[in-house]
């Protein structure tokens, strides 16, 4: 369990904006001895698919989970989301249940899959959260328009999510879950369908992003150099039962290009994420 | 080669051979009949004679020609169809959505639906007069039941077609009920709730027509059973049948087209 309790080495500055309603200093999200089982339904043994999970994520942190396909990297982005229920353990966020922060509408989720609405247009599938948030229109438009260019969309607007290849509908999701401007960004693989060069420029966008806004993301991936690229701390996951099997500190400097790949210090930070695996 | 069988296996093709092969067992039969008939019309007269009916100037109720008969009492009958089939959507629309939201309504209500939809119209009618003493209202009635049913069961198939992960966005989002119905549940629901239209449509001008048939008061039903019992000439009758044909065909086309203005991004299926 390297770096668990690691909080010297991280900026100052953004601390200073979140003070917890427990006054906990320091600590976003707390995860205590989450165990996460699925009844088998032919009456089997259940499936353990996270077992004794703790973590604590710091405010606008960037942490990334990574490991094997079924390892739980999922399941553990939907139990801070509240789309999933501890079997034992608990999340808790700024001292409130995920169900408080959700009901705050705080969370901005990028989900594996796009989950586009066909009926609507790129435009309104990217303002629809916004919708029903309330947002005046002006501003949905301007944002929409500020997503979209971001992600590169901008002249598709006006298409409908089945014209657009699976990299692009992956494109919307990610300028969807922006526009709210959540103050925490779950991501699942939101890369994984993108060519090189797409994810490229996104992993650079991604950077900035966040190093203006410094929300806190919660990002899932296979690739363990993506993850070594962009975030603060890096979880390694093992499956069987799903569990935290290290947590390796990326104590590369901030601002990051895409030129830190080729450091010495980059390609072992990677060697590192990648024997940590456990039983795979 | 290939041309020669892409051509022989287009829709077109088929619904071609479908027709020439409809209309020479037709003029076979016909043919027959017309050598043994004892009957002062042919009960099935050449397709030739039909079209010639339609353009004759005769009259044959002292008023008006055959086809002033079929077409002002094909209006009667779609204005009451028509009437029906609105309330009838209405009603199946909102039973689907009582029956979505609550577990319990559909428990209860969908027994009765059941049961409701395998009483034959025939059957039907006399109970639905009895109740309603108006041979009229009850034509109306009987359109709306016909209608409701299937509007009401393939609108509820659509709610519960919305995949889990569709739903998770909106509760990710904390979003009200009413925004799940408004923004997700009833645009997805749209394609099913047209079929359910699709195949309500042409059901509810049929039974018009059969409940027609009970009594007197106009519509085509009435003409087709006077020009049965030869009160009025057989041309009549089979006027009536391609001109019931026609309006089932176009109001399923009506239909479709709605669909289209709805929801114009027709392609995506999901
Ligand atoms: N709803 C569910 N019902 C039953 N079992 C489930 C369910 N969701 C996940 N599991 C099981 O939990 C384990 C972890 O699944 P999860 O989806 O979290 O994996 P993952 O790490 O996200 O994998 P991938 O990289 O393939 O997306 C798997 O063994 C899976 O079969
Ligand atoms: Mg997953």
């Amino acid at each position: 369990m390297v770096g668990m309790k690691n909080t010297n080495d991280m900026d100052n500055s953004y601390l200073n904006n979140d003070m917890s309603a427990t006054g906990e200093i320091g600590s976003e999200i707390t995860i205590e001895n989450l165990s996460i089982q699925f009844p088998d339904k032919d009456g089997g043994a259940p499936v353990v698919a996270l077992q004794n999970v703790n973590l604590e994520i710091k405010p606008g942190e960037f942490i990334t989970l990574v490991g094997p396909s079924g390892c739980g990297k999922t399941t553990l982005l939907r139990t801070i989301a509240d789309l999933q229920q501890p079997t034992t353990g608990s999340v808790n966020i700024r001292g409130k249940s995920p169900r408080e922060i959700r009901k705050e509408k705080k969370f901005g989720i990028v989900f594996q899959n796009p989950v586009l609405y066909d009926w609507r247009t790129v435009r309104r599938n990217v303002c629809m959260p916004m919708e029903l948030m309330g947002i005046p229109k002006k501003e949905r438009t301007a944002r929409v328009t500020k997503m979209l260019e971001l992600v590169g969309l901008y002249d598709f607007g006006t298409k409908y999510p089945h014209e657009l290849s699976g990299g692009m509908q992956q494109r919307v999701g990610i300028a969807r879950a922006l526009a709210i401007r959540p103050e925490i960004l779950l991501m699942d693989e939101p890369f994984s369908a993108l060519d090189e060069f797409t994810k490229e420029k996104l992993h650079v966008d991604l950077l900035r992003i966040w190093s203006k806004t410094k929300k806190t993301i919660i990002f899932v991936t296979h690739n363990i150099s993506e993850a070594v690229l962009l975030s603060d701390r890096v979880v390694v996951l093992s499956p069987h039962p799903g569990r935290v099997s290290a947590i390796v500190d990326i104590d590369l400097e901030r601002p990051r290009g895409l030129e830190i790949k080729d450091t010495d210090k980059f390609n072992a930070l990677v060697s590192k994420v990648r024997n940590s695996f456990e039983g795979v | 080669m290939n041309q020669i069988k892409k051509i022989v296996q287009s829709k077109q093709m088929v619904t071609f051979a479908w027709i020439i092969g409809l209309v020479a067992v037709w003029e076979i039969i016909a043919s027959y009949v017309e050598k043994t008939k004892r009957t002062p019309d042919n009960v099935l007269p050449h397709l030739y004679q039909i079209v010639e009916s339609v353009f004759s100037p005769d009259l044959v109720n002292g008023s008006q020609t055959a086809i002033q008969i079929v077409l002002s009492n094909a209006g009667i009958t779609l204005f009451r169809a028509a009437i029906g089939f609105v309330i009838g959507t209405a009603i199946g629309f909102l039973l689907a959505l009582l029956m979505n939201m609550f577990t319990a309504a559909e428990k209860i209500a969908f027994p009765y639906l059941m049961i409701i939809q395998m009483i034959p119209i025939l059957g039907m009618a006399p109970i639905v007069l009895a109740i309603t003493k108006d041979i009229d209202t009850s034509r109306i009635v009987i359109a709306a039941i016909l209608t409701f049913y299937p509007v009401a069961t393939n609108t509820l198939a659509g709610f519960k077609s919305v995949e889990k992960e569709k739903h998770e966005l909106m509760y990710s989002l904390a979003a009200r009920k009413r925004d799940i119905y408004k923004k997700l549940l009833i645009p997805s629901c749209m394609p099913y709730f047209f079929t359910g239209l699709k195949i309500s449509a042409p059901m509810a001008i049929t039974a018009s027509i059969l409940v027609d048939t009970l009594q007197g008061g106009g519509g085509l039903g009435c003409m087709l059973s006077q020009s049965l019992k030869h009160a009025m000439t057989i041309y009549v009758f089979w006027q009536i049948v391609f001109v019931g044909a026609i309006i089932g065909i176009l109001s399923y086309a009506l239909m479709t087209l709605l669909e289209r203005l709805v929801s114009p991004n027709k392609k995506a299926k999901r």
